[in-house]
């Protein structure tokens, strides 16, 4: 085999030709790539004039379709800045207030009568009526869309809306309804020129922004709607960027280059650059008492022992956690003041293993310890806390990290069989604000979220939840801390509190539903003299 | 050349079908979406439904039979959380990826072409000993690391380059290019430098030598290339292999790219848009492992004899 | 016809007519130097040498001197910056958990190491195997293989190795099958490249008309000559494991806690990196470390084992380091 000699002139005309397309190649990517990147320059040079507010979230919105705001990554952008609802909840005192809605009423055991706020109009012009409000309760409640919202707050209900006159709205219920004006809270009001037969990706509603563009992948741009009802909001102009990464939304805060950051990590955080807040959400261990080893209740309360607490609050999760002793947090009615967290006994918890052990309890059959991927921050040096310190009290535990949708199926029933014994790291919200919504999830014996329970148990629940007022907060209390001494299906960890970045530019304080519905009109520069 | 061509193609669509089963048992096998579509409280009936809407209910060939019957008439479903035609949202994302993975891979290419052949020319020289070390460990540093590492000192400590995003001027792409640029010139440094070192004993070399031709010619001029060939088939490799590159630069940079697309894709379950992009980055590959095969051959005659089929 | 990765390009057509075929090709029959005398000479590859048996003797026996140390945590020890006072074990720091990184480094070795070695033995056994065999024989075996080759390659590998883990636990043993069956194609298609140009060669057509079967002909005379490359590539492979091993740590579906890789480690650093440098540094130093030290060391091997090529090594350095492109008693 002869080596190949360059000067053959075939080859010398195919390697040209070959030479040349790379080039063209070449120099048509380089050109349709500044070509794309200087696109979006002029839109981005606006930003820096302190006109615009920019902020950075952890996902694009999968749509902002208004029915499917109950979705978190939706709801952020839509709730209370592209439409509104009728009334609202105020996330720190839980009172219902009027948005769209002045006031309501129950007039009728099943119907409620709501008075519509007059001279209200939509971003596109259209004034707003009780029609709409019909209209817009018909198309995520009634309709055929399967919005995520009729499922989340309605669940088979089916409800009969009229609109008597331009100002006056009746909803008509099967069955009595105490809460209706609270569902209604998730209904957001679009106008009634709005698709019934598909979901729309850019809605159009009644409040303080509207969608100017929505470059998918890229960001989504916002404008002040200069004919909105209420107090005008400080910024003109607003845009969502998204990156998946904290580090990154940090920096950007760091850097400048947005003014507010969802989820941030207290690691790659400034300090001077972040806000804390209590987002409601609790994290616990969920034990399934269906199998061996954590059939015992011994085995389960000495893993509540063995729990150091207060170090994962300090060494991994920046200090910013309380110890929880209970599944909901101060503020929502049925939380027991009295309960205080377990104490860190190691020594007794051993010896109550050791105890169950003697009994013929199988300890040292492997547990598996079910955590989420992203559930918060240090998620994953939590998951190894736990571990070693369930086994160093005499357990055999092993981690299994999983993403949304595999934790999806330990979460939620049918259970997955044949997986032994798992403790799942769960992370509760209760945005609802009474603890009716936490038992009947995840204390009822037949919960959806729940793995076992005693009938007991479940009769207090059942009793508690026909009670009202001080009675009803009473009675919830006495079940959780019921709870706590017979079941002890769940190892309490923190009640956690989200870290929100901000700039120093901007003004703004959020609250437990931030993660859920931030209102850029709450957002301002800050005054003069904050550095 | 058409012939080759033809039978290149013809043999290669056979693999696609594959890859088109693979990827839809695959995801199937991960589970059902159903949960992370519908909120945690909804009942049994309404998970049913959601199920029979989204044809979830009916058994795995049927769902295939369905798939490729719409596929053939290139409709690859509807993104299960965006609501949009998978197709078009794989379309849109796909230009970003290709962008940034051409720029990179020429990039590359001429970066190492220039380095290589610079170290090849005296080897064991001051020169190549740091290209070399400068090559092999830039080819083996974890690419998110240098992401992150990239933000924090370029974007953050001095403040020279934006930090993420597709939003701003030519300086947005400097740090992704750069992560996605590590490793494949760091390889190819090493693949031009050890064929350039082969060529230059090779007897044409000699000839040339003999000839009178200055120690440059000899480098820059006639070993240059003849070392171009296993180079377009590294680079070729190299190539395919940016689709994992480009998975964690766009999740880090936030680009809107068919990596992330189709790591969202998986983590939400939403097998329609997972489908089509797969089916798409196939298809391009195919597509360029037949650019690389066809170069070859235009460039060695010998080449499109041995090739199979 | 395509050889990824050989960054001594030895398909380089030009190339091949260098190259010995087989031990008939030696030139001149003297007893070549021993090789730890030509490693001597060789100072960046015996520096490389070093420090590749030293990861691996830590990898192998290093378990057996930090006890538990590296899955031991101490809350209250968290985030220690590398120092003297806090004894051996606190040399390099602490992590969040309070563990000591030293232990850890020493701990993930080994699982490193035993995820990197199988999963490239397993494709390099693998693919060669397939592609010695297609290679040899061409036709329809050979354009079998080469589909299937095909089919994997054009899978993205990082994105089938996220699915196939969700579906099956991300076990070490299924990141080490996952990580070798995409790799098989690389080693496939390189040995079927040299196997197809090699039976043509006249030794190969002697043995095959002595009546030798094909499986002893791939064996005694194919492999040899395709062996060098083979392993080279299969270097560079090792560092593609450990890469990918450590980006599925990043996507959160590599090795599982409290198990720990030197990738799960830079993963898992990457948040610390502005108030804890030592968490992701040192890891990521370690596998550059190795994996610029097994290149090195591969590129030493295939010139030492590489009869036309070991006069290289034989050199005085002084000479060597002052040589021109082409040596003059090349041309002649």
């Amino acid at each position: 085999m002869k080596s190949s000699v360059p000067s053959s002139p075939r080859r010398e005309r195919g390697r040209a030709h070959t030479v040349l397309a790379l080039l063209t190649i070449g120099t048509m990517l380089l050109t349709s790539a500044c070509a794309v990147a200087n696109s979006d320059a002029a839109g981005d040079a606006g930003s820096a004039d302190g006109r615009t507010l920019r902020l950075v979230l952890t996902q694009e919105p999968p749509t902002l379709e208004p029915c499917e705001s109950s979705l978190t990554a939706t709801g952020v952008v839509v709730r209370s800045n592209i439409t509104e609802p009728l009334v609202e909840r105020d996330p720190t005192s839980g009172k219902l207030d009027p948005l769209l809605a002045t006031g309501w009423r129950q007039t009728k055991p099943t119907t409620w009568t709501f008075d519509i706020r007059p001279g209200v109009t939509f971003q596109n012009g259209q004034p707003f009526t009780a029609k709409d409000a019909a209209f817009s309760i018909d198309r995520a409640v009634n309709s055929d869309l399967a919005c995520n919202v009729d499922g989340y707050v309605f669940g088979d209900e089916k409800l009969e809306v009229h609109a008597v006159s331009p100002t006056r709205l009746t909803v008509t219920t099967e069955k009595t309804d105490p809460i209706l004006p609270l569902r209604l809270s998730f209904v957001e009001i679009v106008p009634r020129t709005t698709s019934t037969k598909a979901k729309v990706r850019i809605p159009i509603g009644t409040g303080p922004y509207a969608v100017t563009s929505w470059q998918t992948g890229v960001s989504i741009s916002l404008a002040r709607n200069e004919n909105y009802w209420g107090k005008a909001p400080a910024y003109p102009r607003a845009r969502y960027v998204w990156r998946s990464d904290a580090s990154v939304r940090a920096a950007m805060i760091d850097k400048g280059e947005a003014d507010i950051a969802t989820a941030l990590d207290h690691t790659s955080a400034d300090k001077g650059n972040t806000v804390a807040y209590p987002n409601n959400e609790t994290t616990a261990l969920r034990l399934d008492g269906r199998e061996a080893p954590l059939n015992d209740i011994r085995v389960r309360k000495a893993i509540g022992m063995a729990v150091d607490r207060e170090g994962i609050i300090e060494a991994l999760l920046g200090g910013l956690a309380k110890p929880a002793a209970q599944l909901v947090p101060p503020g929502v009615v049925g939380h027991n003041d009295d309960l205080a967290p377990v104490p860190y006994r190691v020594a007794a918890a051993r010896a109550l293993v050791k105890q169950a052990a003697d009994d013929g309890v199988p300890v040292h059959r492997q547990i598996t310890l079910v955590a989420r991927n992203g559930m918060f921050a240090g998620i994953s040096e939590v998951a190894e806390a736990l571990q070693y310190e369930m086994d160093r009290v005499g357990l055999n535990v092993r981690i299994r990290m999983a993403d949304t949708a595999t934790h999806l199926q330990y979460q939620l029933r049918p259970l997955p069989r044949n997986v032994g014994p798992v403790a799942l790291l769960i992370m509760h919200g209760n945005q609802a604000g009474d603890a009716a919504f936490t038992t009947s999830q995840y204390l009822v014996s037949d919960g959806p979220q729940s793995t076992f329970g005693t009938k007991e148990l479940d009769r207090r629940i059942a009793a508690a939840d026909a009670l009202s007022g001080k009675a009803r907060e009473k009675a919830f209390a006495e079940v959780l801390g019921y709870q706590n001494e017979t079941v002890a299906q769940y190892a309490y960890l923190a009640h956690m509190r989200g870290l929100l970045g901000l700039s120093p530019k901007v003004r703004y304080r959020p609250d437990s539903a931030t993660g859920d519905e931030m209102r850029l009109a709450e957002v301002g520069p800050a005054r003069a003299g904050r550095h | 050349m058409t012939s080759f061509l033809r039978k290149r193609i013809i043999s290669s669509a056979i693999p696609l079908v594959f890859v088109v089963l693979g990827v839809f048992c695959l995801a199937r096998l991960t589970g059902s979406p159903v949960d992370l579509y519908l909120p945690l409280s909804a009942t049994p009936q309404q998970r049913a439904e959601f199920s029979a809407a989204h044809g979830f209910d009916d058994s795995i060939p049927v769902q295939l039979w369905d798939y490729l019957t719409n596929a053939a008439q290139l409709d690859f479903g509807t993104s299960l959380r965006t609501g949009e035609p998978a197709g078009t949202m794989v379309l849109d994302a796909f230009p970003v990826t290709l962008q940034l993975a051409g720029v990179t891979m020429l990039l590359a290419i001429l970066g190492a072409l220039l380095v290589g052949s610079l170290a090849a020319y005296r080897p064991n020289s001051l020169i190549d000993r740091i290209a070399g070390l400068l090559s092999m460990t830039a080819a083996s540093i974890p690419d998110f690391w240098f992401a992150i590492v990239g933000v924090l000192v370029f974007g953050v400590g001095l403040d020279w380059l934006p930090t993420s995003g597709t939003l701003g001027g030519p300086e947005i792409w400097v740090l992704p290019i750069a992560t996605l640029l590590i490793r494949p010139f760091g390889v190819l440094v090493q693949v031009v430098r050890g064929s350039m070192v082969g060529a230059l004993s090779a007897p044409y070399v000699k000839v040339a030598r003999s000839k009178g031709a200055g120690p440059k010619r000899v480098v820059f001029g006639h070993a240059l290339r003849n070392s171009i060939t296993p180079v377009l088939t590294v680079a070729g490799d190299l190539t395919v292999g940016l689709v994992n590159g480009a998975v964690i630069v766009e999740t880090i940079f936030g680009w809107p790219g068919i990596g992330k697309l189709m790591i969202d894709s998986i983590l939400q379950r939403d097998f329609a848009v997972l489908q089509a992009a797969v089916l798409l980055t196939a298809v391009t590959i195919f597509a360029l492992n037949i650019l690389v095969d066809v170069c070859h051959a235009l460039i060695d005659p010998r080449v499109r004899q041995a090739v199979p089929a | 016809m395509t050889d990824p990765a050989d960054p001594t390009g030895s398909t380089d057509p030009t190339d091949s007519a260098d190259r010995p075929s087989g031990a008939a090709a030696v030139p001149s029959r003297q007893r070549p130097p021993r090789w730890w005398l030509l490693l001597g000479r060789d100072r960046a590859a015996a520096v490389a040498a070093v420090i590749l048996a030293g990861v691996f003797l830590v990898a192998l026996f290093g378990r057996l001197f930090i006890g538990d140390r590296a899955v031991r945590q101490d809350l209250r020890a968290s985030l220690r910056p590398p120092s003297l006072d806090h004894g051996f074990y606190g040399l390099l720091g602490t992590d969040v958990l309070g563990r000591s990184v030293l232990a850890r480094l020493v701990d993930a070795a080994g699982t490193t190491l035993s995820i990197a070695v199988p999963a490239v033995l397993c494709s390099l056994l693998i693919g060669s195997a397939l592609g010695l065999w297609a290679g040899y024989h061409g036709g329809m075996r050979e354009n079998v293989a080469m589909r299937v080759a095909d089919v994997i390659l054009s899978f993205p590998s990082l994105l089938i190795a996220v699915v196939v883990l969700y579906v099956f636990a991300p076990s070490a043993m299924n990141i080490v099958l996952i990580l070798a069956v995409a790799r098989v194609p690389v080693y496939l298609r390189t040995a079927r490249a040299e196997s197809a140009e090699l039976r043509s060669r006249l030794f190969v057509d002697a043995a095959r008309t002595f009546g030798t079967p094909s499986r002893n002909i791939i064996y005694r005379h194919i492999l040899p000559i395709a062996l060098p490359t083979l392993l080279t590539v299969a270097t560079l492979d090792f560092c593609f494991v450990m890469l990918t091993e450590s980006s599925l740590s990043f996507l959160g579906i590599g090795i599982q806690p409290p198990d720990v890789s030197w990738g799960l480690m830079v993963a898992q650093g990457r948040q610390y990196l502005q108030t804890a440098w030592w968490i992701a540094v040192l890891p990521g130093v370690a596998i550059v470390l190795t994996t610029v030290s097994a290149t090195v060391l591969a590129a030493w091997v295939r010139l030492a084992t590489d009869p036309a090529q070991r006069w290289r090594l034989t050199l005085p350095r002084k000479r060597r380091g002052n040589r021109a492109a082409v040596p003059s008693e090349m041309i002649a």
